[in-house]
């Protein structure tokens, strides 16, 4: 028999049968780390850029402490390096056909599957975070991303004919985060031929080895390149002006939040603490451990919201097997919470859940709605029916029906209110990097001399300007709020000239009361409107249609007015009404079922309308940009607040005479008055949910730097004209993708 | 031996209820597989340990005294001598938990084992096993006079067709029969997991079981098509606790269930596949075939 080599402690183990540890060596890591000589520059364009004289910022092992490299911390001609790399290697990357982009990717995820471990025992070793999770999770997903990603690029030429890619990403992530978020944003803009910048946060590892590994796969070198640098670094990104877009996320989330039924509350509770005490915590290196650490800072954060909850009356119970000393923080229940207290307001952090009981389902639903955020959330329940109706009801990007945490790369991920606007995955998340071909690229200069203080806030005075001499019957006269004409809080007009210069009219001078009328309106309206099926929804289109048709002649001459030819006014008339029709029909067939690996069961991609949407209309084309933006908006469940083009409202003002009698009250409203002005109130308005605005640039800039208020998703022409009249500018797939929001809906199955 | 499961009264609201969710089971299951592998000492000392949970079973229509004399003797000294020595675990008294065959094989089990000088339980299938198609009355009479030969522990099948169609009084009732026939000896309830159909009737299974005086519930008998796994462990576990939970008994399955009176691997090759890992612990090397004594 061969020598024996067995340790002493099987004995005492054979009576405690406690678990041991099962390290998962890191030596590849620090190899890595030393062929870099434990000192982390940039990679920029294929290469390891190490300037001098930088500020360099400490690696450490969350968990001991130990210094494991240093960092060096970017600056701004380093910035501009990075993107001049990658603005370089956009030329060559979109010039292939997909196909050879396919490949490439195809390639990214063979070699990191050839070094996964080196992947996973650097992300664990650096972010303290339990290997098995990286290494069964993160790491694979990775791989996955890329293929998907891969396939999407193979048939770029035709399943996104008419899109081309936007060019250069500046991509900004958080100070705690997975490599796989990254990876989210990276493949689709890779894919769809566009290069990336990305800045991470110091002492991130583990995006430079990814960098690294596509840059030493040979033909393009800049397509992906990577810096670390301080948050200061953020606005010299954002501002490089070979930048077509910023792509940024925020910390991901930590904590949870549970509302359970009070009539299974104990059980509930019971069955929860009872798992929480078989947690293992311990070296995210571990592979046996549940959860590993998250460094000195989380632990202070997690350990300052639980005794601030527990003061403001919250019940505290901590279990699990966790190591005593810092940085490992036990797993937290938190219970008995009054929703008042300042805890309540609060993001939770990990590994905090906070639990607090709800009495129907209709409660759960007004509470879970009832916060800014807006990314996933789950349901356990074995009634399908009350699943569904709490499925379809929560204000979020991802539902889980009795799942949680399932991710795919043909699911598209996102949100909706604070958690952000943008997807990630599935054919949603390319269209984030991709513009309608011909279209100008963002042009990322700035006006500097924008005052957003006073930006159209104040209006003004208009006096009389003469009697009026338009056509009778003379318009209405009002503001279409609620479905009727009212007049305005302001109780003053304006004057609208004909194109000879010819007083043709006074409108209402619209101000911050309408609009704030207006949008409650349209919340009223709202949950009704988007109820109703899409053939309902249809049906009322098609009814508009039918009276702009009957109304074609009044209609005609008042464009006639603005200075149309008579047979191009006619036109206009009957492409509008087309425009109606149009957008029924496509409504009909919106949303799918996606299949998913490794999941049996259906997940559904939904769309879902954004809510009340402001609509500033631009002045050309009065009545056809009018109803093509409204068309789409009402067809797909939206409610609106639009204002009309501010050279002739009049247009707009004709249609509302027949959603006077068409639609339901609210569902459109029309304010009119200074564009500036009402542009203002409804980019401020924080219960605005989504905003288009078709103006200058500088009324753009507003509108984007207010809407940061609610993180709306906004739609802005920055000066550039659309061409309203050809459907690829004017019912164009581009509206189609703006109108709604997609949510995904898993359907896991079994019994 | 520990003492008998009395049961309770049966009480169907404590199934009525149920529902298992079937994907998250498997999740799970597919977690804890992923999560809770143990190394060195620790894997060496876990595989004795689960060695004295294993019913060493012969169920082979070839059976005859001289094979089970074989396994008897395998029982009592299941890892070998030296490799238990090397452990310093030689003088922990490591045998299966018990020897376990067909009733017309518990005369040559009960005499191999006292040839031995050990009092390893000898148990026995009955009640119609495997397919528990047989009528009432042979089943019963099958547990007596496997109880009569000297199995001190009863591994009888449950009527499947009852679970299929909802008859869980007629389930209990017989289960209790089965109980009474018992005597003295240990009952252990398997549910035949794979022909149940769903994951919720696996747990309403074990909880009837249970109910009607089980001392072990089993999951299958190793006949079926699908036998053992982990996501009906899970559920037959889960359905343990509750049941302890509810009897006000303050238990949880935590490290305290894991003693052979409460807690059975039923195997026939487990044992070998062990050996063999213990002895690549000790030695380093892998085993040849010929290097560890056949059962």
């Amino acid at each position: 028999m061969a020598a024996t080599r067995a340790g002493p402690r099987a004995r005492e183990i054979f009576t405690s049968l406690e678990y041991g540890p099962v390290p998962e060596s890191h030596a590849c890591a620090l190899a890595w780390l030393d062929t870099q000589d434990r000192c982390l520059g940039h990679y920029v364009n294929g290469k390891w850029l190490k300037p001098e004289h930088r500020n360099s910022v400490p690696c450490q092992d969350p968990i001991t402490g130990e210094n494991l490299a240093s960092c060096l911390q970017a600056q701004a001609e380093d910035v501009a390096a990075a993107v001049e790399a990658a603005r370089m290697a956009f030329k060559g990357w979109s010039a292939h056909p997909g196909v050879v982009r396919a490949q490439h990717l195809t390639r990214l995820a063979e070699v990191i599957q050839k070094h996964q471990r080196l992947l996973w025992t650097l992300e664990s070793l650096v972010t303290g975070r339990a290997v098995r999770e990286v290494r069964d999770g993160d790491v694979q997903l990775a791989q996955q991303l890329l293929h998907y990603h891969a396939i999407q690029a193979s048939t770029q030429e035709e399943a996104l004919a008419g899109w081309e890619p936007m060019g250069v990403i500046g991509l900004i992530l958080p100070p705690t985060f997975s490599f796989l978020e990254m990876m989210w944003r990276i493949c689709p803009a890779l894919a769809v031929g566009c290069t990336v910048v990305a800045l991470v946060p110091p002492a991130s590892p583990a995006p430079l080895l990814l960098a690294q590994l596509a840059g030493e796969l040979g033909p393009f070198p800049g397509i992906l390149n990577v810096l670390s640098g301080p948050a200061s670094l953020v606005p010299i990104l954002a501002s490089q002006p070979g930048i077509r877009k910023v792509a940024f996320c925020g910390a991901p989330e930590g904590g949870l939040r549970l509302l359970i039924q009070e009539s299974v509350w104990d059980e509930a509770m019971r069955r929860l603490q009872e798992r929480m005490g078989r947690l293992r915590s311990g070296r995210g290196l571990d592979g046996a451990v549940d959860m590993g650490a998250r460094g000195a800072a989380a632990c202070d954060l997690v350990q300052r919201f639980v005794r601030e909850a527990q003061s403001q009356g919250a019940q505290v119970f901590q279990a699990g097997d966790v190591p005593s000393e810092r940085p490992f923080y036990p797993p937290t229940l938190v219970s008995n919470l009054p929703p008042a207290s300042p805890c309540a307001q609060v993001e939770v952090p990990w590994p905090v859940v906070v639990a607090s009981p709800f009495r129907t389902a209709k409660e759960a639903l007004l509470v879970a709605n009832g916060t800014p955020r807006g990314g996933s959330a789950s349901v356990w329940s074995e009634r399908l029916g009350q699943a569904l109706e709490l499925g379809y009801g929560l204000q979020v990007g991802t539902v889980w029906i009795n799942a949680h945490g399932l991710r795919d790369p043909s699911v598209p991920t996102g949100g909706c209110k604070e958690s952000g606007c943008s997807w990630h995955g599935g054919p949603d998340g390319l269209y984030e990097y991709l513009r309608p071909s011909g279209t100008p690229a963002r042009l990322s200069c700035l006006s500097k001399n924008l005052n957003y203080d006073t930006f159209g806030l104040a209006v003004p005075s208009t006096l009389p300007a003469g009697p009026e001499i338009g056509p009778s019957p003379a318009p209405p006269y009002g503001l279409f709020v609620g479905g009727r004409f009212q007049a305005p809080g302001a109780r003053s007009s304006r004057p609208i000239r004909d194109s000879s210069g010819n007083l043709h009219g006074y409108v209402a001078e619209g101000g911050a009361k309408d609009i704030r009328g207006a949008v409650e309106a349209a919340h009223q309206a709202f949950p009704g409107w988007a109820g109703q099926s899409p053939g309902a929804r249809a049906a009322l289109l098609w009814a508009l249609a039918a009276a702009l048709e009957r109304r074609k002649s009044t209609l005609a001459s008042r464009l006639e007015r603005q200075g149309a030819e008579l047979k191009a006014a006619e036109a206009e008339v009957e492409l509008s009404a087309r425009r109606l029709r149009a957008w029924g029909a496509r409504v009909q067939a919106q949303g799918h079922t996606l299949q998913v690996a490794g999941l049996r069961g259906p997940v559904l991609r939904l769309r879902e309308p954004l809510g009340v949407l402001a609509v500033v209309c631009p002045d050309e084309w009065p009545l056809l940009a009018f109803v093509s933006l409204l068309a789409p908006a009402l067809a797909y469940g939206n409610t609106v607040v639009m204002v009309p083009s501010a050279a002739c409202p009049l247009l707009a003002l004709e249609v509302c005479q027949d959603m006077a009698t068409v639609f339901p009250a609210g569902l459109a409203n029309v304010v009119t008055g200074d564009r500036d002005h009402l542009t203002r109130c409804l980019a401020l308005h924080q219960d605005v949910q989504a905003m288009w605005y078709f103006g200058s640039a500088q009324g753009s800039q507003f509108v984007e730097w207010a809407s940061a208020g609610n993180l709306k998703p906004v739609w802005a022409s920055r000066g550039c004209p659309r061409a309203w009249d050809q459907e690829a500018e004017g019912a164009g797939p581009e509206l189609g993708l703006r109108v709604a929001r997609t949510k995904a809906l898993w359907l896991p199955m079994g019994d | 031996m520990s003492a008998h499961n009395r049961g309770t009264e049966l009480d169907l609201s404590w199934i009525s209820k149920i529902q298992v969710n079937h994907p998250a089971v498997l999740r799970r299951a597919e977690q804890i597989q992923a999560r809770r592998t143990v190394k060195k000492e620790w894997q060496a000392a876990w595989l004795l340990k689960a060695v004295t949970f294993i019913d060493l079973t012969t169920l082979s229509g070839d059976d005859t005294s001289s094979n089970i004399q074989r396994l008897c003797y395998k029982a009592k000294y299941p890892i070998r001598e030296d490799l238990l020595k090397a452990l310093n675990m030689h003088d922990k008294g490591i045998t299966t938990a018990a020897v376990c065959v067909y009733p017309a094989r518990v005369c040559d089990a009960v005499k191999a084992l006292k040839a031995a000088g050990c009092n390893i339980p000898v148990a026995s299938v009955a009640a119609g096993f495997p397919a528990g198609q047989t009528h009432l009355k042979t089943r019963l009479e099958e547990i007596r006079l496997a109880v009569e030969d000297g199995a001190t522990e009863i591994d009888v099948v449950i009527n499947r067709s009852l679970v299929l169609t909802g008859q869980w009084e007629a389930l209990y009732d017989e289960i209790r029969q089965f109980r009474k026939a018992c005597g003295e000896a240990h009952l252990k309830t398997i549910l035949a997991t794979g022909e149940l159909g769903t994951l919720t009737n696996v747990y309403k299974a074990s909880m009837i079981a249970m109910m009607a005086g089980s001392d072990f519930i089993k999951t299958s008998t190793g006949k079926e098509t699908v036998n053992a796994t982990f996501p009906v462990a899970i559920v037959m576990l889960r359905a343990i606790r509750d049941f302890f939970w509810k009897t006000g008994n303050k238990e949880e399955l935590g490290d305290e269930w894991l003693k052979p009176e409460l807690f059975r691997i039923g195997a026939s090759t487990l044992l070998s596949d062990i050996e063999r890992q213990i002895y690549h612990h000790v030695t380093g090397r892998y085993a040849a075939y010929h290097d560890l004594p056949m059962s």
